[in-house]
């Protein structure tokens, strides 16, 4: 019955104990160096996560650290050129003007019958080594017609493009409408290996824009998915979600572990030529300053995920490169039109005049972001920047709040609640300084602001779902479709007429026609002009306020280059070498 | 006798898992937002909403989820070992805990082990040497031990021992990126690196959970080398050891009989330490990139992901009643005034 048994001499012990551990230690220390740093055709990408899942459909999918994940693997249909010359912080800009084939090698469109005709790149090979033909494509589309992951992603752009088929109807209660509407009739249609006919119900320019969105319209290797099918699961989700994204990207997969790092090798088999770095490593490093602190070592060579003031410190490091886009990522402020006093469009103005723009830009973004002046990204086609624009004016905020019927703010003192300007908790290191910012510029003038941080998740549910959110702060949501049309049919415009998460409850009949007209518009030209029309009734209406547009940035080793954006913010391996 | 104890126990185990399975279950779906949200994204129209709420079975009544969740009338849930499937990875839950679990064990029973090694002796020693040098030491380490959370010293000692002396390895997990992990067997990456025979993968996750491992002993040492002396000076005063004394046995032999009675409080301290710190060690897990237990519960709590949520406070009350059980049988081993009722 003797459980434990000390030594009674106690300072032998210690001194034992104390020798053991310094023993061990340096046993461990003379055979093991620190981790040596990557070389040459490696790569070490410290991120604040990993992917979560890799389906197209998957529960994941709006996760950014998911989507980074994606775009290795995956090839587009279509993609930008490249402008000849890189931004100011040498990151290479695509021209959305300049669609250029991927595996894609041309489309044709007949305005006649509303078909594209697709011809697909001969000799494309997917990391399995199989080659890609018109019956991978087949298997993608009837796949997504399927809706049966948690979120259909895919299923969404393309009714969104108006192909035909892709119906409301596949989410009939219905079982039998929803079956026989998830069917791949004849809306996409296989001509020969190598050509594909799409049919849309109109005509919708979104088709060309949406093709181009990897993480939704990526192909899949339809063998190696089919080998890997069950009888439970025959379009194989699991295996998407949990083993491999098999497609025909730049990368395949080596490995991954969930929470903790996945890895990249070079697709031997790549049609544009094998990536320049062989093996990249995406590791999960959760803390920010320890990212930092591995990169400045030298072990690891790009990181992302900091705080602007972060990325400001790392501008000043030797050895260390910061390089940013101001690209499709920016703050604005959420007021809800079916919450008094919001409904007040005076009130509205006020704010954005009170807006300290400046301060936000130097205090919030240490000077890497420049004032948004339009609802859609400046980077987009299509982008009209407001004339004559809001600027920090607090004289004409507080004419405009009297004019609103709050002179110097009196009477909003019972609108406390409404006043809570709410943003996501887990970006207080990001957004504290800012909406401090906020809070005192409006105090300034007589708005009792005070500030309310919750949960990413109740956030996301009260903005999407409820739609509850009275005075919100947001610099999280970005149109992944380049095209202001785009945008219109997600943010502004309302239910009734198309729109899809309307988070500020805007109603607007005017707006509704002018994009009903849009929707359908052929000629470039006069969709162009309705939809900056739109833009400049938006800002009138401060339907949003946005308040600054803010680069994208990343860290690197200086020896690192190649670095290029795409609109899923996500970095393309591919484009790196040392 | 023992048997009968054990069992007993662990039918009551059971009737408080089986309470705490509905308490979670209901209790999750009281928190303030509907994870559909943060499932479908701000790109999703209502329809793809209402598709991942009937893909998550949220589209169902309550009762049903629980029925659907328990394994009550289907072919998988809870009764068959199935803790259902994570809403975020649409990985099984159980998988996940197999993965992330092992990390936090290893973790623990590691810094435990060293820190009894370094706890017990210093404990018995600043008892034996009241207003001494080592009892003054004990008393300023456990001020300044305590005086700050595992995190800081953590970060701390990142800062100390990897960026500054070069000696530690970066926080990058249990093991080097650029090495392959041993092939998983228990989970253990120690363990199965020497199951594996590879060495060099073996020395590098020790080299790996160098700090970790010092940052939790940092701070456990200090109520465990409090607990020691205490009940080392307790048992000191005791009859009988004023008795062993008066007879003359030889101090070697009076502080082994004082350190029995003395460890038996010291050994709940620690089984309540570990039960505390399976969750309680994800501050430290964050900053070492370690992947354990508690980052995946904080990650589940903030995505809403009920299942992992679920699974992650079913599988640590499971242990913590394990242990707790093993503790009441260990303290009656050492003790033999304890009995079995």
């Amino acid at each position: 019955m003797r459980a434990f048994m000390f030594p009674p001499n106690l300072r032998q012990t210690l001194a034992r104990t104390g020798s053991a551990i310094a023993l061990t230690a340096g046993a461990i220390l003379s055979t093991v160096s620190p981790t040596a740093a990557a070389e040459g055709d490696t790569l070490l990408f410290l991120a604040e996560d990993v992917p979560s899942g890799l389906d197209i459909d998957g529960p994941s999918i709006a996760i950014p650290t998911t989507q980074l994940g994606m775009v290795q693997l995956l090839e587009p249909l279509i993609a930008y050129e490249y402008f000849d010359e890189p931004n100011e912080d040498g990151v290479l800009m695509p021209d959305f003007t300049k669609p250029v084939g991927r595996l894609l090698e041309s489309w044709d469109y007949d305005p006649e019958t509303l078909v594209w005709t697709l011809h697909l790149r001969k000799g494309v090979l997917s990391c399995a080594g199989n080659e890609f033909t018109a019956d991978d494509m087949m298997y993608t589309y009837a796949r997504a017609l399927n809706v049966g992951s948690a979120v259909p992603n895919a299923w969404f752009l393309l009714n969104m493009s108006g192909v035909k088929g892709f119906t409301q109807e596949v989410f009939s209660p219905d079982e039998d409408v929803a079956k026989e509407a998830r069917i791949l009739g004849d809306g996409i249609r296989k001509i020969d290996d190598y050509t594909i006919e799409v049919e849309q119900v109109e005509a919708n320019p979104l088709l060309l824009v949406n093709m181009a969105v990897t993480i939704s319209q990526g192909v899949l290797d339809s063998k190696v998915m089919e080998e890997n099918a069950t009888e439970d699961d025959p379009w194989a989700y699991d295996y998407a979600n949990n083993v491999n994204l098999p497609s025909f990207g730049p990368y395949c997969l080596e490995s991954w572990t969930k929470n903790d790092e996945i890895r990249f090798k070079a697709n031997p088999n790549y049609y544009r030529g094998v990536a320049p770095i062989e093996t990249a490593i995406i590791k999960k490093v959760p803390q920010g300053g320890n990212r930092i602190s591995i990169l400045r070592s030298g072990q690891a060579q790009l990181i992302q995920g900091m705080t602007p003031n972060q990325y400001d410190s790392l501008r000043k490091m030797p050895g260390i490169k910061v390089s940013g886009v101001t690209g499709n990522e920016g703050l604005f402020g959420v007021m809800n039109f079916a919450t008094p006093p919001f409904d007040n469009i005076k009130l509205r103005q006020a704010i954005a005049y009170a807006m300290p723009y400046e301060r936000i830009i130097n205090v919030g973004y240490s000077g890497q972001a420049k004032q948004w002046e339009s609802v859609i990204p400046e980077t987009y086609p299509g982008y009209t920047p407001y004339e004559p624009g809001y600027s920090y004016d607090p004289e004409k905020a507080k004419e405009l709040l009297a004019e609103a019927g709050y002179p110097n703010g009196e009477g909003l003192e019972e609108f406390a609640e409404q006043f809570k300007l709410t943003y996501v908790a887990e970006k207080e290191t990001t957004l504290g300084p800012v909406v401090n910012q906020i809070r005192t510029a409006l105090n300034e003038i007589g708005i009792p602001v005070t500030l309310d941080p919750i949960p990413q998740t109740q956030y996301g549910d009260r903005q999407i779902v409820k739609k509850d959110l009275a005075f919100g702060l947001n610099d999280q949501e970005k149109p992944i479709g380049v095209d202001a049309g785009y945008a219109m049919q997600l943010f502004f415009v309302s239910a009734e007429a198309g729109g899809l998460n309307n988070m500020m409850n805007y109603k607007n009949p005017e707006l509704d026609e002018q994009w009903s007209v849009a929707r359908v518009e052929g000629d470039m030209d006069k969709r162009e002009e309705i939809l900056s029309d739109m833009q400049t009734t938006l800002m009138e209406d401060v339907a949003w306020l946005p308040i600054v547009t803010f680069k994208t940035q990343w860290a690197h080793s200086d020896k690192l280059s190649g670095l290029s954006w795409n609109p899923s913010n996500s970095l393309l391996l591919y484009d790196l070498h040392y | 006798m023992i048997r009968r104890f054990v069992l007993k126990r662990l039918l009551t185990g059971a009737l408080q898992m089986l309470g705490l399975t509905l308490a979670v279950f209901f209790l999750v779906r009281m928190l303030p937002a509907d994870p559909v949200s943060r499932l479908v994204g701000l790109n999703a129209s209502p329809e793809a909403y209402k598709q991942a709420q009937r893909s998550l079975g949220l589209d169902e009544p309550v009762m049903t989820q629980l029925l659907n969740y328990l394994g009550i009338g289907s072919d998988s849930g809870l009764l068959q070992g199935d803790l259902d499937v994570s809403w975020v990875t649409n990985a099984p839950v159980l998988a996940e805990i197999g993965a992330s679990l092992p990390i936090t064990l290893e973790l623990l029973t590691y810094s435990f082990a060293v820190t009894l090694l370094f706890a017990v002796p210093v404990g018995v020693a600043s008892a034996a040497n009241p207003g001494k040098a080592v009892d003054k030491f004990v008393f300023f380490y456990g001020l300044f031990g305590g005086s700050q959370p595992e995190f800081w010293w953590g970060l701390l000692f990142v800062l100390i021992f990897f960026a500054n002396l070069g000696i530690a390895p970066a926080p990058l997990g249990m093991i080097s990126p650029l090495l392959q992990a041993p092939p998983r067997v228990t989970g253990f990456y120690t363990l199965d690196a020497l199951i594996a025979g590879d060495f060099r993968a073996f020395f590098d996750i020790l080299h790996h959970l160098m700090l970790p491992v010092l940052t939790m002993v940092f701070v456990l040492s200090g109520p465990v080398i409090k607990m020691v002396r205490q009940s080392m000076i307790r048992a000191q005063a005791s009859d009988f050891v004023l008795y062993a004394n008066a007879a003359g046995l030889r101090r070697k032999t009076v502080t082994r009989y004082a350190m029995r009675a003395a460890i038996a409080p010291t050994i709940t301290l620690v089984g309540i330490l570990y039960g505390v710190m399976l969750g309680g060690a994800v501050l430290v897990e964050s900053v070492f990139s370690l992947g354990g237990i508690g980052q995946y519960a904080v990650r589940s709590v903030l995505a809403f992901d009920y299942p992992s949520i679920q699974g992650i406070v079913l599988v640590i009350t499971a242990i913590s009643l394990l242990i707790y059980l093993l503790l009441d049988i260990l303290y009656a081993i050492i003790d033999p005034r304890v009995v079995y009722t």
